[in-house]
């Protein structure tokens, strides 16, 4: 099993525009796609990213602090899954129900870089 | 009957059958150093049943509306408490999400995880970091839904005796950060033998002679049977040899529970029962057992003891039993166990194989042995024999003997009955 990182991101505040009724509906369809993912043993961890934030840039001795941008693309929450390949994962992504209620959702998918798997490598004896 | 008792009743039944279950999906999301947490939000749902069916009738589905209930009070206090109590189990993790939170919750509680869950906390029950008598306590309190005073009327001793033990119970797991899962590795079978040992001693509390009340006794036997089948049906355990032979012998002997009391309540011996009162089905259902649990070639106690109230069960009558096939068994079984109960019976199966005056004999051998002197059982068999050998004046001095030692009144009352029928014989003999 390999790792993946989900990265949802949203144009702006694009939940903002759902109806009281839409949102509940989105977020039933989560609760569906996430209880899922548990079942079959795809789900390591799935959290929502807080709106405000900061951006830092800049060299140690002189950092920028700057605001976030919220009006641009942004990350709104990751879900950490396990897939066999990436095929997989993209069609994990594809079930997430942003498509279906968020405009212009976009899911970043990053294989995450694990340490290199045994190589069945028997350390030699001192004969 | 009334609306008020129709719903008592059902929420009554409902605590004995589901409470267990949701006690041990509630311990895997809040963790074990949690089980009162999870124990008092059942409470609460219980009472909430209680109430809100008074007045809005009993739903179509009562346990569903039970867990309905149970996970939206778990999930308030998920919310409430974020971040007060640590949970520490493997649920707190999606549990601190407020994206997984409620889809954890949902996943937790659906069929398949709670049969597992119930699995996790019998052996959570019997971690060796909690000691053996609090194991059985906190098993029947939490898994069986038994209360405090049905507890302590089945072993006993008073309530308090049996908070206490509760109280130790909880605290162990605390301290030894216990988690909530079915052990593995070598750990598996170790663990396993305790929970064994927990199930038999659940058993036989319910099995054992005239103490306390006759329906909490027999619902003992079937909780202890219920458990045992949970683990058998669990595919995460490898060699179900000893599980299998432990239902046998749970299944054989509670088929002949019905049989075992007259009408007073007393106590009759196997030679005594009316066979036509043992229950057949369970009998087949524990024969099957007996035949899985031989599949491989280990031998347990249980094994041994399942195969003698086989041979019991299998024969029409007292006197056809398979003696032979019997001694031949005790003599295994004192390997296992040269406890004071096996001796007796072995002399008794010796009598039946070789003759009376072989089984006086046998008893003869065992006259100094320490843990029989005083055991009344010890007088009360020779008696027996010598009453067969037609030796009556002997056997009169056994049962004086034996009711000098006799703890229990109606053991006493049983022993001086006889006692009384010998000496109007003896009396009758004689002129």
């Amino acid at each position: 099993m390999k790792e993946f990182m989900l990265l949802i991101r949203n144009e702006g505040d694009a939940k903002a525009s759902l109806s009281a009724e839409q949102q509940q509906v989105f977020l039933k369809a989560c609760m569906v796609y996430i209880e899922n993912l548990m079942k079959n043993g795809k789900l390591k961890s799935a959290q929502p990213l807080v709106r405000e934030g900061k951006m830092v840039s800049g060299s140690p001795g002189s950092f920028k602090d700057g605001p976030y941008n919220e009006s641009k693309e942004i990350i709104v929450g990751y879900y950490h899954i396990l897939a066999k390949d990436i095929d997989e994962a993209v069609a994990i992504a594809q079930g997430n129900p942003e498509f279906a209620y968020v405009k212009g959702a976009k899911i970043e998918v990053r294989p995450i870089k694990m340490m290199e798997e045994s190589t069945s490598y028997i350390y030699p004896e001192n004969k | 009957m009334t609306a008020q008792t129709k719903i008592s009743q059902l929420v009554e039944h409902l605590f004995r059958h589901e409470a267990g279950k949701l006690v041990a999906v509630l311990t895997r999301v809040f963790g074990p150093e949690n089980i009162d947490l999870a124990e008092d939000v059942v409470q609460d749902s219980l009472v909430e049943a209680m109430d809100n069916w008074q007045y809005k009738g009993i739903p179509d589905n009562p346990a569903a509306w039970l867990f309905r209930v149970a996970k939206n009070k778990a999930l308030n206090i998920i919310n409430r408490e974020k971040y007060q109590r640590k949970y520490s189990s493997e649920a707190s993790y999606f549990l601190k999400s407020e994206w997984t939170a409620e889809p954890a919750l949902n996943h937790f509680f659906s069929e398949q995880e709670i049969q597992d869950d119930q699995l996790k906390m019998i052996f959570t029950c019997c971690h060796p970091a909690i000691s053996p008598d609090s194991q059985i306590a906190l098993a029947l309190k939490t898994l069986c839904g038994f209360s405090i005073p049905e507890i302590a009327k089945a072993f006993i001793t008073t309530e308090e005796n049996i908070t206490k033990r509760l109280v130790r119970a909880r605290q162990h797991i605390r301290e030894a950060k216990i988690v909530f899962e079915i052990p593995y590795g070598e750990n598996l079978e170790k663990r396993l033998n305790t929970v064994l040992e927990t199930i038999y001693l659940l058993f036989n509390e319910g099995y054992s002679a005239s103490r306390g009340n006759s329906i909490i006794r027999y619902e003992l036997c079937e909780e202890a049977i219920r458990l045992a089948q949970i683990i058998a049906a669990d595919k995460n355990i490898p060699q179900k040899g000893n599980v299998f032979s432990l239902l046998a012998l749970m299944f054989l002997n509670a088929s002949r529970f019905k049989a075992r009391e007259d009408a007073e309540g007393n106590l009759l011996t196997m030679a005594q029962q009316d066979r036509s009162l043992w229950d057949n089905r369970m009998k087949d259902i524990g024969l099957r057992y007996l035949i899985s649990a031989t599949e491989n070639n280990d031998i347990s106690i249980y094994h041994i003891l399942a195969a003698i109230s086989a041979h019991y069960c299998i024969s029409p009558d007292y006197e056809s039993t398979d003696w032979a096939g019997i001694l031949s068994l005790y003599d295994s079984l004192l390997q296992f166990d040269n406890s004071p109960v096996v001796l007796l019976n072995r002399a008794i199966a010796v009598s039946k194989v070789n003759g009376i005056e072989k089984g006086l004999a046998e008893l003869e051998l065992l006259k100094d042995n320490p843990l029989l002197k005083s055991y009344h059982l010890f007088y009360s068999t020779q008696a027996e024999l010598y009453i067969q050998a037609n030796h009556f004046s002997k056997a009169a001095d056994c049962l004086k003997k034996a009711i000098e030692l006799a703890t229990l009144q109606a053991e006493k009352e049983l022993l001086t009955r006889k006692l009384i029928s010998i000496e109007k014989n003896n009396f009758n003999s004689m002129s």
